[in-house]
């Protein structure tokens, strides 16, 4: 076995590929057995790598991190949505599809993302994300970076339509603000300002469909801020959480 | 606190069942599971089981240390409140756990350092060779210097390359660019530097 792809498996196990190559390798990683085996030990060698380095961390980061957690509810396993697809080691063509065909389900049904919540009260047609969703998933070539994380309270999904120059924000669990503040969603790039994708608000479930025109080229995460309504020209920083693309 | 013991993978321990937190036959992916279920103690062993390698590796790729001790914190309470999307059939705990430290570690140097990087580089590949001073560090440590005796076997171009992408946290392409290099012959240089240190450590996949 001896691919250009293949060659990038060290370069992915010491983690310093730009995140645009990791992502095309991870891709390449669900079809190709091969590589997913040499990864897997190349990761174990990369480990390794930090014998070297290991050092006695200070006591007072035991104390902290052990405060933090009693605070932090660990998230609930990932049952049975895209995520779950994306994991299964699927091709990256099948997983797509049933990532589209997931959504499309999810949409018909009109439950976002998550199907296990699904809520059958509200129809495609009646809402436009989810018609413009639908529309996204039903092109057979729709080239779809779906990536989910979680928030301190709930979690993110971002999909992002690299053709269309569409991107979606699937919220779940997202708390309701105060009256007079909204939610902000944010292209961020590796360094210098922020771009503004636009305000949105959960529904009183938390969930949360919002779709926006947008391309994410040349950006590495994205990110949801706190801010007054109506949106601000650059996120408070005390309230941003990013958002893996 | 027994953070300084190694955690080779496999371990050959690895296998045995239920026992205390103090019982380092209990695995990783054991106590990953039980935090994954709220059992902060089961964390708290985990954590000491592995603090030393994780907060290392960030101290040496972000090199302040009210930073490091920031960014391990964070990469900790990630490590908890995920516990439960753990994928155990795709990475062992300890690999996993370092990877998503690398990647953070990686993160903060790019935002917070982004605009003195073109100096840093230039200091880190002219004043001070990365893996030299890696070794001073380790003198002590017989499970560093294993593989520290691994590293020195390869060739001088190939523990170069991993140095700089693994310790100073630049992606490959930087380093070719930082060594006058085509891209292709780092891509080469890292993977058999790896393949030679994965052979001589013994680590299976």
């Amino acid at each position: 076995m001896s691919h250009d792809l293949n060659l990038l498996a060290g370069a992915y196990a010491l983690d310093a590929l730009s995140p645009e190559e990791r992502e095309q390798f991870q891709a390449h990683l669900a079809e190709c057995p091969e590589c997913t085996d040499e990864v897997r030990g190349m990761q174990r060698t990369a480990a390794e790598l930090s014998q070297i380095t290991a050092v006695e961390p200070p006591p007072q980061l035991r104390e902290d991190v052990l405060r933090g957690i009693s605070q932090v509810r660990p998230l609930p396993p990932v049952v049975d949505n895209v995520i779950a697809l994306r994991r299964a080691k699927l091709s990256r063509s099948v997983w797509q599809g049933l990532a589209a065909a997931c959504l499309v389900l999810a949409v018909a049904a009109g439950g976002w993302g998550y199907t296990q919540h699904r809520n059958a009260s509200r129809a495609s047609s009646a809402n436009p994300v989810a018609a413009a969703v639908s529309s996204l998933a039903n092109q057979p070539n729709a080239d779809l970076v779906v990536s989910s994380t979680a928030l301190s309270h709930g979690s993110g999904t971002v999909i992002w339509a690299k053709q269309e120059h569409k991107v979606v924000l699937i919220g779940r669990d997202m708390p309701a603000l105060p009256a007079g503040k909204t939610y902000q969603l944010w292209m961020l790039p590796e360094t210098g300002k922020a771009v503004s994708a636009g305000v949105f608000q959960p529904d009183a479930a938390g969930n949360v469909a919002y779709q926006t025109d947008g391309d994410l080229s040349g950006y590495v995460k994205m990110g949801v801020s706190v801010e007054p309504a109506g949106g601000s020209a650059q996120p408070t920083p005390s309230t941003v959480q990013l958002l893996n693309i | 606190m027994t953070s300084m013991r190694s955690e080779r993978e496999p371990s050959p321990l690895a296998a045995a069942g239920s026992a205390t937190e103090a019982d380092h036959e209990v695995t990783l992916e054991d106590l990953l599971a039980r935090s994954a279920r709220g059992d902060e103690r089961a964390f708290a062993a985990l954590y000491d089981r592995t603090a030393s390698r994780v907060y290392g590796m960030v101290h040496r790729v972000v090199r302040d240390a009210a930073q490091s001790a920031e960014v391990t914190q964070d990469i900790y309470l990630e490590i908890w409140r995920t516990a439960a999307r753990f994928d155990a059939t795709k990475s062992a705990v300890l690999p996993y756990l370092l990877m998503v430290a690398h990647r953070r570690a990686v993160d903060r140097v790019r935002s917070a350092q982004a605009s003195v990087v073109r100096d840093d580089k230039y200091e880190r590949l002219h004043e001070e060779r990365p893996f030299d001073s890696v070794a001073e560090t380790v003198q002590s440590r017989l499970d560093g210097q294993r593989v520290r005796k691994v590293l020195d076997g390869l060739t001088e171009a190939q523990r170069e390359a991993i140095s700089l992408a693994y310790f100073g946290g630049y992606t490959h392409s930087e380093v070719a660019e930082l060594l006058a290099l085509p891209l292709g012959t780092v891509k080469t240089r890292i993977r058999d530097g790896l393949i030679r240190m994965r052979d001589a450590l013994g680590v299976t996949a």
